[in-house]
């Protein structure tokens, strides 16, 4: 199994998925004048598995509607009524149509399926359900509350503790530092809502009554997107926010300033800002 | 079968034309309800591609007279409840009784050689139920605290809290559970109807792909239709009498403890086979209709019924893919990412059995023919598309966004409505003594088909650049400014695909009254819906009909007479 995941990966990471995923994104993105049909190049090393993926599937998929669109033109152009003209009597029940419709199925499922299947269980064991232990020196964590219709991040500040005053509390704009695992905690006040990070390729619902977890490493700095991807109400189309990721340093900065600023408005009569909660191992 | 009752047939107005027990009756009753209620759905889609183009502008023509009070302009909870109700009504009071109602009742007692229903009651009940919910969504519509705005998946907690949605939200899921009820309704009905009145020698073996596809159906509609139907109680009652099934107590001032994904859970167990249920009765009928107009036999019978019977039974397991993002376990999240895959294998084996089917054929390119190859390409493109969002590396981007909405339009509501436009262009020579025009039939499904390749292919690209779903305007947000030329391009499609649709209602109205007079078997098909004089007489068949060959016998050498065809009910030579 390794010795095939090690092939699958020599595949994906050579030079002409590469290049097609160069041309596919940042190449038709800069046509047009600012118009864009494809999404803004991944920023983060999901987005990097995120593209191999869908470049993969699409291949295969382009693939197969080519063999289904030639199958349904042939028969359209060739073998049309005329006078004369029959059709060929066969129920496709011998043996030998059995065996052939068993073979190309498995043989699309395994080249089709398998194969995506296969490189989805590596980067879900590899990534998406790899959570990283949140020790202060390497992640970085992050509290999220969705309300209709705004997002509220919370920083631990420099005591690396929620709930303390000294807390970075930011409203639809979230800093995180480039280069580290950043794992987050969601939850919602009142209806269910998604953190959709388009540049980072990911998403995750934040629901109310339970606590969510996703996180990523980002690997660009600059400036991202953050929108709601799950319904919510009114306003849903304007639940969006900016995301900075900062360069380390940069960011060692930021947050002792903003920890700083933090006590400086901490208000413990201000119930509606006490939504911290114990950070779940 | 020997017990099948024969009354008088009806005089009285009401006994005969509405509260008919009739399936021919019915099927017609759910013919024009259906069709009336696609093109509502089908109004509320073009406005919400207005919005989408246009943001903010108000509708033309229609606007300032459904919307005065914003003079025509659509605010964010006009939208959302156009978004809402239009899924609802495509899917529950379209496609549910044209596919299932409208063509399930007439093509399943005439092709299995029966008189009627075999609770004749219980069909007008069903009919009469899907009515009363279709009433009670309309007037959701009008309802002073405000119509439903929280999809049409309706999850809690939006649609529990206050600050979520209005009453309109409580009669929106009466609605859907009554039409449920008359899911089940039908679904009991069918199923019996197939198990015990086929007529002597019309064995499973012979049974024909369309009446496999419906039963199919029914067997899922039977199953699962309950549990959505429980869903909606629990709304209801969270709603209107203060429990707290789906509502934490975080958001209770810690009073209850309920779990909104719960909901969620109950939703799709029967959400996804939901899709079965609307896409079964659609492979069943170009199962046939292709092996009908290639002139062959239906390439793969077995396979093909086999293989339907795999997505039945598969589409109970899989659901969970619809809720990659929702926190499911790691190891839930894989099962239904390998279960779901599987249900490529089925749908390949149809696909080479459908293709083959074609293959060297004598294709007579009628427009139920072309609608029915036409199934064959949009399934094509949402079923392969179904595999981004399977696969849950990819599902995580792209759930939510406009690919998925391109997704499920292609698999569910094209390839079903393609399959309902063949079934009712083939079967409407026989159900209304007239044939409709073929001239129209054909441009219909020429300006059907392009423009829909072209709306839902470009979903596919604004959702891979990250658009979205349900967004009331997306010149907001910066990120996805500069995606709204593609917003454009969509909406001038549908359009096209919208004005399309008139072609249908004319060819419709026009033949239904003023068509050319149809002979008994326009088509040259051997199944038994055929072999009764045109139009069908009170009871269907005087004698009940015996049956001696399979309904895809083209072109077998065996015909007597020359023909390519030959009818059910004869034999075929030594
Ligand atoms: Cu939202
Ligand atoms: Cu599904």
């Amino acid at each position: 199994m390794n010795r095939i995941n090690s092939l699958l990966a020599g595949v994906l990471s050579s030079r002409w998925m590469k290049a097609l995923a160069v041309v596919g994104m940042a190449g038709v993105a800069e046509a047009q004048g600012g118009n864009r049909w494809a999404p803004f190049p991944p920023a983060s090393d999901f987005g990097h598995r995120f593209s191999e993926l869908f470049w993969l599937i699409t291949i295969l998929c382009s693939i197969s509607m080519v063999i289904v669109v030639l199958l349904l033109l042939i028969p359209l152009l060739r073998d049309r009524a005329r006078p004369g003209h029959k059709a060929n009597y066969d129920h496709g029940s011998s043996l030998h149509d059995k065996r052939l419709t068993a073979v190309i199925s498995l043989a699309t499922f395994i080249v089709l399926d398998a194969w995506v299947l296969a490189i989805a269980m590596k980067d879900l064991r590899e990534a998406y359900w790899n959570m990283p232990e949140v020790d202060q020196a390497e992640t970085y964590p992050i509290e999220v509350l969705g309300q209709q219709w705004a997002w509220h991040f919370r920083g631990p500040g420099l005591d690396g503790e929620f709930g303390t005053p000294d807390d970075i509390l930011e409203m639809n704009q979230l800093t995180i530092p480039k280069g580290r695992p950043v794992s987050f905690q969601m939850t919602s006040k009142d209806v269910i809502h998604s953190l959709f990070l388009p540049e980072m390729r990911t998403k995750k619902d934040v629901n109310p009554g339970s606590i969510n977890k996703t996180w990523f490493k980002p690997i660009e700095a600059g400036e991202f997107t953050i929108l709601c991807a799950e319904l919510c109400g009114y306003a849903h189309y304007q639940m969006f926010g900016n995301l900075t990721v900062m360069e380390q340093e940069d960011f060692d900065e930021w947050e002792e300033s903003a920890s700083l600023l933090g006590i400086a408005a901490y208000d413990p009569e201000d119930e509606e800002a006490q939504w911290a909660w114990e950070w779940e191992e | 079968m020997s017990g099948q009752h024969i009354h008088a047939e009806p005089t009285n107005f009401f006994r005969k034309h509405v509260f008919s027990v009739d399936h021919k009756v019915i099927a017609k009753q759910f013919l024009w309800f259906g069709l009336i209620w696609l093109g509502i759905g089908g109004v509320m889609a073009m406005m919400i591609r207005w919005q989408l183009a246009n943001p903010g502008e108000p509708v033309p023509v229609i606007g300032s007279m459904l919307f005065p009070r914003t003079n025509g302009v659509l605010d964010p909870a006009t939208y959302n409840t156009l978004f809402t109700m239009h899924g609802t009504i495509m899917i529950f009071l379209g496609l549910t009784p044209l596919m299932i109602g409208a063509i399930g009742n007439w093509s399943i007692p005439l092709m299995i050689g029966a008189r009627d229903m075999i609770f004749p009651l219980l069909n007008c009940l069903s009919f009469w139920a899907m009515f009363l919910g279709g009433a009670v969504g309309f007037i959701s519509l009008f309802v002073p605290l405000g119509a439903t705005e929280a999809g049409w998946t309706g999850y809690p907690t939006l649609s529990t809290t206050i600050n979520g949605v209005g009453s309109g939200e409580t009669l929106w899921a009466i609605a859907v559970f009554l039409i449920g009820a008359s899911s089940i309704m039908g679904g009991i009905n069918y199923m019996t109807t197939v198990i015990r009145l086929r007529a002597p020698g019309m064995t499973w073996q012979r049974l024909p792909l369309t009446v496999w596809g419906i039963f199919l159906t029914s067997v899922l509609n039977v199953l699962f239709v309950p549990v959505i139907g429980s869903a909606m109680l629990l709304l209801i009652m969270d709603r209107v009498f203060g429990t707290t099934f789906f509502i934490p107590a975080s958001i209770m001032q810690g009073a209850g403890g309920g779990d909104p994904i719960l909901y969620q859970h109950l939703f799709w167990i029967f959400g996804h086979p939901e899709v079965y249920i609307l896409i079964l009765p659609a492979w069943g009928i170009i199962g046939d209709l292709l092996s009908f107009f290639s002139r062959k036999p239906a390439f793969g019978y077995r396979a093909q019924v086999g293989a339907m019977v795999a997505v039945t039974l598969l589409s109970a397991v899989v659901y969970g893919h619809h809720m990659f993002t929702t926190g499911l376990s790691a190891m839930l999240g894989e099962s239904f990412m390998l279960l779901t895959m599987i249900i490529s294998v089925p749908a390949e084996i149809l696909f080479f059995n459908w293709l083959h089917t074609l293959w060297k054929g004598n294709l007579r390119l009628t427009t139920p023919m072309l609608f029915s190859m036409g199934v064959i390409f949009v399934f094509g493109l949402g079923g392969l598309t179904g595999i981004y969002l399977a696969t849950i590396g990819t599902d995580i981007f792209l759930h939510d966004t406009y690919f998925v909405v391109g997704h499920f339009h292609l698999t569910m509501a094209a390839s079903a409505l393609f399959a309902t436009f063949a079934g009712i262009y083939f079967w409407f020579p026989k159900m209304f003594a007239r044939e409709m025009n073929e001239f129209l039939g054909k441009t219909h499904f020429w300006f059907t088909v392009i423009p829909l390749v072209t709306v839902f292919c470009l979903m596919f690209v604004m959702g891979y650049a990250g658009m979205p779903r349900r967004y009331y305007d997306h010149t907001s947000a910066e990120y996805l400014r500069s995606l709204q030329h593609l917003n454009k391009y969509a909406t001038h499609a549908a359009f096209l695909l919208g004005a399309a649709q008139l072609v249908f209602v004319y060819n419709f109205i026009r033949s239904r009254w003023w068509g050319k007079p149809a002979s008994q078997n326009p088509w040259e098909v051997g199944t038994l819906d055929w072999t009764m004089e045109t139009p069908v007489p009170h009871y269907n068949f005087k004698e009940i009909p015996e049956v001696f060959t399979g309904p895809h016998e083209f072109s077998n050498p065996d015909i007597p007479d020359g023909k390519d065809w030959i009818s059910m009910t004869e034999k075929l030579k030594a």
